[in-house]
């Protein structure tokens, strides 16, 4: 596979796993403006939270000095080379034609063994360093299956809802392939561990707007197999093999062929991966090749009356979200327009190229393997107790959904924050957000100056706020001392960087306004770099960075000075019925200009020049 | 690690790759070794690695020659095949340590068939084995696939030997060499460090000239009470105890026995002088008090067909990891784009009845051809395995016990009374259909006629049942002796060893 340069790679990645345009707030607003389905009818209360009615979606952005007429005949020239491409913006539906997806997930479990022997599993570790006798096939060696990595694949399964069978097999799975030293790889072919699971899909996952409010998809089956060797290619024909690879534990989930969007399809990946990090069964993401999907597309006439779907060809290993519904929609579109010429799909296994437009043609029915499924003779059956099924069950990790609901409802976060506290640094940034707040409220209760708790969403909404944009501002730096840093979350929540004592501690001085913004943000800074010594309060003591706010008096004569001079602006604040807040904001930044600036808190500066207002136009 | 083991030239004579590498259509072609019998392959030791732990207390010194297929550290591993030329292991099979510790003197590696699929030790790279009992002059054959174990025992050069039986490849040379091949209960020995042909009818068997030290070895050590944690097949503990509470542990007197006689075993290809042995064999027990009668196995004559549809699966299979990769030489072309990668290496390394076999296997594993073949003999197997259940009096221990309906029986079987036909301890048949043959005669026949030598050994193997095979003289004045096999009940290992010993001194006198 040829290299792609680290930028395009990372803005694959970035719009993958957290689109600014994709998933997440790319809803239009006609799908708003009417559902397709009557929202009493969905058991989904929450949705009127969830929504974030964004404007459409622009799709790519063109540069702004091109001519309108160029564009346009550009993009006619583009349709015309590729064929009835529509604008990413519609892209979910051709008229007339059905799409119909299934999708095949392989994930890495977390376990600290391989599948069949006991050397232990690692990423990053010297090459061939964790390789037992039976890794590398030596002849007369034995499999041995690990009891241990039974549960993350039974958690993964549970997450599914999946039906765990008390008896299952192994298989075995016969191609050559360098990376697979015995010829075969070990998988669940006849009796898979779990069957019939399913998961739903919500509008607020960002599926596509033609799927209403949500979507269910099932899952057939999930299976047990063996990892291959990784391949260092080196120059010319010469390959590395690390075998520290081979046989660590994989799951495959297999869902069925009921998806008929691309960005459904997509997002069913992401909550996916999400799951499966929730509930530990699998760490690392797509981004580090934790995680691989295989998708099988197929598209028939809309108005096909029969039953039967279209011939289906696969995409092999999409290494990306987006790269998932990319490539679905190329597919989709290839197809479409070999049938419309009168072709005829041919059931083939196809590849997909990061950032290209079409699917390539792999290999065709003629040249697919018979893997040659057989029983593993050593293997005994695997029976699974149902004690240890309702012990995983019972103590199984919130699943995201619950999580996103507590978070948006209890903590007042928006949805939009919510998802992405979630989904950070797979699920540590969330508990790092939940070792802050217990602090901060610690804090907030031990203070004697109030007499109760203030409102939770209050400081919530502001920690998590902290911890998402702020803690985010850190390492966008490209310069300075701050150019190339990184936040590092443990997955208990912990981080090295801003420790939470610190945060919580500015953020509890932060929320009772004995400190300003700005001069918070700058002590984060401080944090992050280590410039502190001796911890917050003893900076803000040292430094006497308090915020001495100006009397309620001072406020008033600021107002006055800067209404000095603008009868014109205040002439509009004379309509009630159109309040001018702009203006009125000009006005606020003039008090502040006026004033000293580190002693004025720009809310109250606004009251106060409401108030004013107000009483200029003799309305109070 | 691997890449020191690679790199360890394994002690092998130099000329066979030129011999081998002979265009050869049909048969290996045949070459004279050095030794008049051609049954060891190295005899040189390399000091192995690991040291071994002090002797168990009731150690008794012995020589032992040990099967090519079983990996050992003092000498190389390599089935006989070209393809593991290179090939020493990097560790020691859990049944030769278990011998070592017993006292076992490891004397060399044996010569067999590639892979253990043969029936006479003629698919070797090293040439074939001779049988030391022809007349000067003569090759005949030793019997196969551990022929050249049996040799050793028979020349008196090892004590015990181990070998491998998958279909009858312990029990067949031991006939052929006439000295006694035992084969134990599937998943009593460990086959950790066994070179797979076939996992699933795979044993480690012993062979020896007398029975006694086999029965003192497996029994008097507590070798059969052994787990291998590293086998996945070798049964626990708690297995192992259940299965021995539920066989009687020594033998009754001759007259509380019941020796099946199994009438599906007398075919027509049988050789008239070995029919006569059988015969007289039984007929010695019966005037010692035993009680013979005839049984029916149905299923078995579909024996050979599910077996060899089985066997060449798995084998197709195992022997996937041998493609020039890890495992094999690699030709100098192949590499290029849209030329496969492996096939040169598995063309060159193998030898043409191992080429047959994995294409047998390949085939009846495809799509197409499974629920034809692999799925229908595995039926078979298991319908085999019901009918010795059904004639043996002892229930099998592995199985909750079953109830025979008399309707599921073919209707030409005979009752002993209402309650059904008769059930036996034992069941007694000879081993071969025929005295091993000369090997100018095996290079003529087609290779199914080959595979016909294995139909009455293949039965106890497919049920996973003991069977020994000892030898008993044939009628006056004929060359070779004729081998006779008793199969027992599973786990029924202790009391049939200890009737064929009662078989084999009663013949004698």
């Amino acid at each position: 596979m040829s290299r792609r340069s680290a930028g395009e790679l990372s803005r694959y990645l970035l719009e993958g796993h957290l689109s600014h345009r994709g998933c997440i707030n790319g809803r239009r607003l006609s799908s708003r403006a009417a559902p397709l389905w009557p929202s009493l009818r969905h058991p989904y209360a929450l949705r009127h939270l969830h929504t974030q009615p964004k404007p459409a979606a622009t799709g790519v952005p063109q540069p702004a000095h091109v001519p309108l007429r160029k564009q346009l005949k550009e993009q006619a020239k583009q349709a015309k080379k590729q064929g009835k491409k529509k604008s990413k913006g519609d892209s979910q539906t051709v008229d007339g034609w059905e799409l119909t997806v299934g999708i095949e997930i392989h994930a890495q479990l977390n376990t600290s063994r391989k599948l069949f022997s006991p050397a232990t599993t690692s990423f990053n570790d010297e090459p061939n360093s964790h390789v037992a006798l039976f890794d590398v096939a030596m002849p007369g060696s034995q499999p041995l299956f690990q009891k241990e990595t039974l549960i993350p694949a039974l958690r993964a399964a549970l997450a599914l809802n999946c039906e765990i069978q008390p008896v299952s097999r192994f298989d075995r799975k016969h191609y050559f392939w360098w990376d697979q030293p015995s010829g075969y790889q070990i998988t669940q072919f006849y009796e898979p561990f779990a069957k019939k699971g399913h998961i739903t899909l919500l509008a607020r996952d960002g599926i596509s707007a033609e799927d209403g409010e949500s979507v269910t998809v099932g899952i057939k089956q999930v299976q047990l197999e063996q990892d291959t060797a990784k391949t260092l290619a080196q120059t010319g024909s010469v390959h590395w093999l690390d075998f520290n690879r081979v046989g660590v534990p994989l799951i495959e989930i297999i869902t069925e062929p009921e998806m008929h969007h691309p960005r459904t399809a997509a997002v069913l990946v992401r909550k996916i991966q999400l799951l499966l990090n929730t509930v530990d069964s699998c760490v690392s993401g797509m981004e580090t090749g934790g995680l691989r999907a295989d998708v099988n597309v197929s598209v028939r006439r809309a108005d096909d009356g029969s039953k039967t779907l279209g011939t289906r060809t696969e995409i092999k290993n999409l290494s990306t979200i987006k790269a998932v519904e990319d490539a679905i929609i190329a597919e989709r579109d290839r197809q479409i327009r070999e049938l419309e010429a009168g072709n005829v799909i041919a059931g083939e296994t196809r590849g997909w190229t990061i950032g290209s437009k079409e699917t390539r043609r792999l290999r065709g029915k003629e040249g697919e393997v018979d893997y040659r499924y057989m029983p593993d003779p050593d293997l005994p059956p695997l029976v699974i107790g149902n004690d240890l099924v309702q012990s995983l069950q019972q103590s199984l990790a919130v699943l995201p959904d619950t999580e996103l609901d507590r978070l948006v409802m209890h903590y007042g976060l928006t949805p939009k924050d919510a998802l992405s506290l979630i989904t950070l640094d797979n699920g540590s940034r969330v508990q790092y957000f939940y070792r802050v707040l217990a602090l901060l409220e610690g804090k907030l209760r031990a203070d004697a100056d109030l007499a109760e708790l203030p409102d939770a969403a209050s400081y919530s909404t502001l920690a998590a706020n902290w911890i998402l944009h702020e803690l985010g501002r850190l390492t966008t730096y490209k310069a300075g001392p701050l150019a190339s840093g990184d936040l590092s979350f443990t997955q208990l929540g912990e981080c090295a960087q801003v420790p939470e004592e610190d945060l919580s501690q500015l953020l509890y001085h932060l929320h009772r306004k004995d400190i300003t913004g700005k001069v918070a943000k700058e002590l984060l800074i401080a944090v992050y770099l280590k410039e502190l010594e001796g911890g917050i309060l003893e900076a803000i003591n040292a430094n006497d960075l308090w915020f001495k706010e100006i009397s309620k008096e001072e406020y008033n004569a600021l107002a006055e000075s800067a209404a000095e001079g603008e009868d014109k602006v205040l002439e509009e604040f004379a309509d009630e019925q159109k309040y001018p807040q702009g203006k009125l904001m000009y006005l606020v930044g003039k008090m502040m200009r006026l004033g000293p600036t580190e002693r004025i808190d720009p809310a109250t500066a606004e009251s106060a020049m409401r108030l004013w207002i107000e009483r200029f136009h003799g309305r109070q | 690690m691997t890449a020191a083991i690679v790199r360890r030239r394994a002690l092998i004579r130099t000329t066979w790759r030129e011999a081998y590498s002979q265009p050869s259509i049909g048969q290996v072609p045949l070459r004279r070794s050095l030794s008049t019998f051609n049954h060891f392959v190295a005899s040189t030791k390399v000091e192995p690695k690991s040291p071994l732990p002090p002797l168990l207390p009731n150690a008794k010194p012995f020589r032992l020659a040990v099967k090519d297929n079983i990996a050992t550290e003092e000498f190389p591993t390599q089935c006989a095949s070209a393809i593991l030329g290179e090939h020493a292991s990097p560790f020691e099979a859990t049944i030769v340590r278990q011998l070592r510790l017993r006292g076992a003197n490891v004397v060399g590696k044996t010569n067999m068939d590639e892979f253990g699929m043969g029936s006479h030790s003629v698919n070797s790279i090293h040439g074939p084995v001779r049988n030391p009992l022809a007349a000067t002059g003569e090759d005949v054959s030793a019997g196969g696939s551990s022929g050249g174990s049996a040799v050793a025992v028979a020349l008196d050069e090892a004590d015990i030997a181990l070998g491998t039986d998958t279909g009858g490849s312990v029990r067949l040379p031991a006939a052929y060499t006439g000295i006694t091949g035992y084969k134990p209960s599937y998943g009593m020995l460990s086959r950790f460090g066994v070179v797979p042909y076939a996992n699933s009818l795979d044993t480690v068997g012993l062979l020896a000239r007398d029975v006694e030290p086999i029965r003192e070895l497996v029994f008097d050590t507590g070798l059969y009470q052994e787990h291998d944690p590293h086998d996945p097949t070798s049964l626990n503990v708690e297995a192992r105890q259940r299965c021995s509470k539920a066989c009687p542990p020594t033998l009754p007197s001759l007259s509380q026995l019941t020796i099946g006689i199994p009438v599906e075993y007398n075919i027509d290809e049988l050789d008239p002088s070995i029919r006569a042995a059988w015969v007289a064999t039984a007929s010695v027990l019966e005037s010692q008090g035993a009680r013979v009668v005839p049984v029916s196995l149905p299923s078995i004559k579909e024996a050979l067909c599910a077996y060899y549809i089985l066997a060449p699966a798995e084998a197709s299979s195992n022997l996937a990891k041998y493609d020039g990769v890890r495992y094999g030489v690699r030709g100098p072309g192949g590499d290029a784009a849209g030329e496969t990668l492996y096939s040169e290496a598995r063309g060159a390394g193998f030898g043409a009845e191992v080429k047959r076999r994995i294409l047998l296997g390949t085939y009846s594993l495809s799509s197409e051809a499974m629920d034809n073949y692999f799925i229908q003999a595995q039926k078979i197997r298991r319908l085999i395995q019901q009918d010795f259940d059904r004639v043996f009096k002892l229930d099998n221990p592995l199985y909750e016990p079953r109830q025979f309906d008399l309707s599921e029986m073919s209707a030409d079987t005979a009752l002993e009374d209402k309650q059904g036909p008769a059930q036996v301890d034992f069941l007694l048949s000879p081993t071969a259909p025929t005295y091993p043959p000369k090997l100018s005669d095996i290079q003529k026949r087609s290779s199914v006629d080959v595979y016909m030598n294995d139909v009455l050994t293949v039965p106890a193997s497919l049920a996973g049942l003991p069977a020994i095979s000892v030898p008993v003289k044939a009628e006056q004045g004929h060359q070779f002796p004729a081998g006779i096999q008793l199969i027992a009940q599973y786990w029924d290992d202790r009391r049939l060893l200890a009737l064929a010993d009662k078989v084999v001194k009663l013949m004698a006198a």
